[in-house]
């Protein structure tokens, strides 16, 4: 029944828009990066690497690609071990393990956006939620002595929290030594349930008979089992876990966005924010071009490092 | 003894997981509370979670001409009246919707034939289209946002529901899932459909879409929740034109054409977005959740 030609109507379309959508904006990017083309231009100047240059050696571009990586590295470290432990957490639970999962999954399908702006409420220096809970606990002498230290007879003020109660508490998002890391924390909140999912998937996968065999090897206690078993097992999963939220939080945009704006001091002055901010808002579409392939290789260097983990079946 | 210790490593482990399930789900109270609350009450952070509900005046209906005493309103009225009067939510709502159904709709129909191909007809350079399909999972959709910009642009397709639908017309992820779908599906079954006459193309639509529904339904959670949140791709392709924005673009300009103290409305804003997704959410938890993380390699 092969006579027909009838799979070139199956694939045509899904081939055009493939090239079309998907690899032409790719050449259309790398093209670009090498002109000064502008929006509304009719034509435009070879420029040759000068994009490129520019973006390696300018101080700006310098805090751009150190606000990217510091947010991975904020993020992708704790919403994995959140993830992990969350996971590791529930799934020994008798009771009540289908609600945890649900409250911690939430954040993922909620609005991301909507809820920046939520939070952006709640750490706002003066009516905000998160400043008022901190600073009720200054006076309440054993959060405070927990917080600050004096309980084991550290300096108070030499604490951070001490110091914020004799002083003031931080005004999170608008001081440029805590922005990134507002920001990040909100990308932990969003993104760990998601994390915590994969490893309750990969964890299912773990052969009972492993944890029995270890049992009789001697190993008793939790711990012993999860450093034998479960972790190693877990292998392939953390593979997983590990790229896929580096590559979202490479991608993160919608707090940085709504909240900062890039600031203050370009502190918070992320890859893809500054794509949209040199490309689309100062139709500066050669910078723009350049960001994109740069953030292109990242994200397929990152990919590639799956595949070959994953293609290897790693098992530590 | 033993049992009085796993006794203990159980609430040990509730204390810990509530204390987590606290910070999770502490912005959502902040969002509910706030949307029923009186502009004083959310300042002062005092009221509870409903707040005292008592009356008060509505500053811009008095502005507007009227008599103090038509203006006069419990919190939780004032706030949702707002949201919906100060924002076209209800347009916002509705373009979501619009978008999300429009984009599901045509990925089915590019990628089901192609999976279908894909898997289960023999034509020369099968083997090359999947390398292809493959290789275009490796290019994530937000980098290749800004050359798409620009090519919309160059053809004047910005600021349309075009222009918000046409980049993700073709999901390779769902060729990739489908096409992994169909391979498990028998040949007899596709073998017996021929033998009784009927076209490839409606084997596709009549027999193989029937029994691809599971997979589909993950693959339409996967894509609905995806494109309903999604921030990104409107921003940069809707600029101002307050009559195609989705839901979250909406919310944005709600808050930049903010005057100082409008939390109540906002937040009611914020609310009447959020709300839906977590509505079906918490009906159909598993699925949302299988759906979500089968295809957490997008």
């Amino acid at each position: 029944m092969q006579n027909s030609k009838v799979h070139y109507w199956f694939i045509a379309p899904a081939l055009l828009l493939m090239f079309i959508l998907l690899i032409l904006p790719v050449i259309v990017a790398a093209t670009l990066s090498m002109t000064d083309y502008s929006l509304g231009n009719s034509s435009f100047n070879w420029v040759g690497t000068d994009n490129y240059e520019k973006l390696f050696s300018r101080r700006s571009y310098a805090k751009m690609f150190s606000a990217s990586l510091t947010y991975v590295l904020i993020v992708v470290p704790i919403s994995v071990a959140l993830g992990l432990g969350s996971a590791l957490l529930i799934s020994s639970l008798r009771i009540g393990n289908e609600l945890y999962k649900a409250i911690f999954f939430l954040p993922v399908m909620a609005t991301l956006l909507a809820m920046a702006i939520v939070w952006e409420f709640a750490l706002n220096p003066i009516m905000g939620v998160v400043n008022d809970i901190l600073r009720s606990g200054c006076d309440k002498r054993l959060i405070y002595g927990f917080f600050t230290g004096a309980w084991y007879g550290a300096d108070p003020l030499q604490s951070w929290y001490g110091t914020a109660c004799a002083d003031k508490f931080p005004i999170w998002l608008g001081d440029k030594r805590y922005a990134l890391g507002t920001i990040a924390f909100i990308g932990i909140w969003q993104g760990f349930g998601f994390n915590m999912v994969l490893y309750l998937a990969g964890l299912t996968s773990v052969p009972r008979e492993l944890y029995q065999a270890a049992h009789m090897d001697g190993a008793d206690s939790a711990w012993e089992r999860f450093k034998l078993v479960t972790w190693p097992m877990l292998g392939p999963t953390h593979v997983f876990v590990i790229t896929i939220s580096s590559i979202r939080s490479f991608q993160v945009f919608d707090t940085v966005e709504a909240l900062t704006e890039g600031g203050p001091s370009k502190s918070t002055y992320v890859m893809v924010y500054a794509m949209f901010e040199k490309g689309v808002r100062q139709n500066l579409l050669g910078i723009g071009s350049a960001i994109t392939i740069v953030f292109l290789a990242f994200v397929l260097v990152l990919t590639l490092i799956q595949v070959y983990f994953v293609n290897r079946r790693v098992h530590y | 003894m033993e049992l009085r210790a796993s006794w203990l490593g159980e609430f040990l482990k509730h204390s810990v997981l509530i204390a987590g399930a606290i910070v999770v789900l502490l912005p959502f109270y902040l969002m509910l509370s706030y949307s029923l609350k009186s502009p004083s009450e959310i300042e002062t952070n005092t009221g509870g979670f409903t707040g005292a509900q008592q009356i008060m005046t509505d500053s811009r209906c008095v502005k507007a001409g009227n008599a103090e005493e038509d203006c006069l309103m419990r919190p939780i009225v004032y706030n949702y009246t707002a949201a919906f009067k100060e924002a076209p939510l209800v347009r916002y709502m509705l373009n979501g919707v619009f978008v999300t159904v429009s984009i599901f709709i045509i990925q089915v129909i590019v990628a089901l034939p192609c999976a279908y191909a894909l898997s289960k007809l023999k034509f020369w350079g099968r083997d090359v289209v999947f390398g292809l399909v493959i290789f275009c999972l490796l290019i994530p959709v937000h980098a290749i946002a800004l050359p798409l910009y620009i090519m919309l642009a160059k053809v004047g397709l910005t600021n349309t529901y075009a222009a918000l639908i046409i980049p993700w017309t073709i999901s390779v992820f769902g060729i990739f899932l489908m096409r992994q779908f169909f391979m498990t599906v028998p040949d007899d079954l596709i073998d017996a459909a021929r033998m009784d006459g009927m076209s490839e193309f409606s084997i596709v639509w009549q027999v193989m879409l029937p029994t691809a529904v599971p997979a589909l339904l993950a693959f339409g959670i996967f894509s609905v929740v995806a494109h309903w949140n999604d921030y990104y791709w409107p921003r940069v392709v809707v600029t101002g034109n307050k009559d195609l924005m989705t839901p979250p673009l909406g919310l944005r300009m709600f808050k930049s054409d903010m005057d100082g103290n409008e939390y109540g409305p906002m937040m009611a804003a914020t609310t009447v977005i959020v709300l839906p997704l977590v509505i079906i959410f918490l009906m159909a938890q598993r699925r949302f959740i299988e759906g979500i993380t089968m295809t957490g390699m997008k």
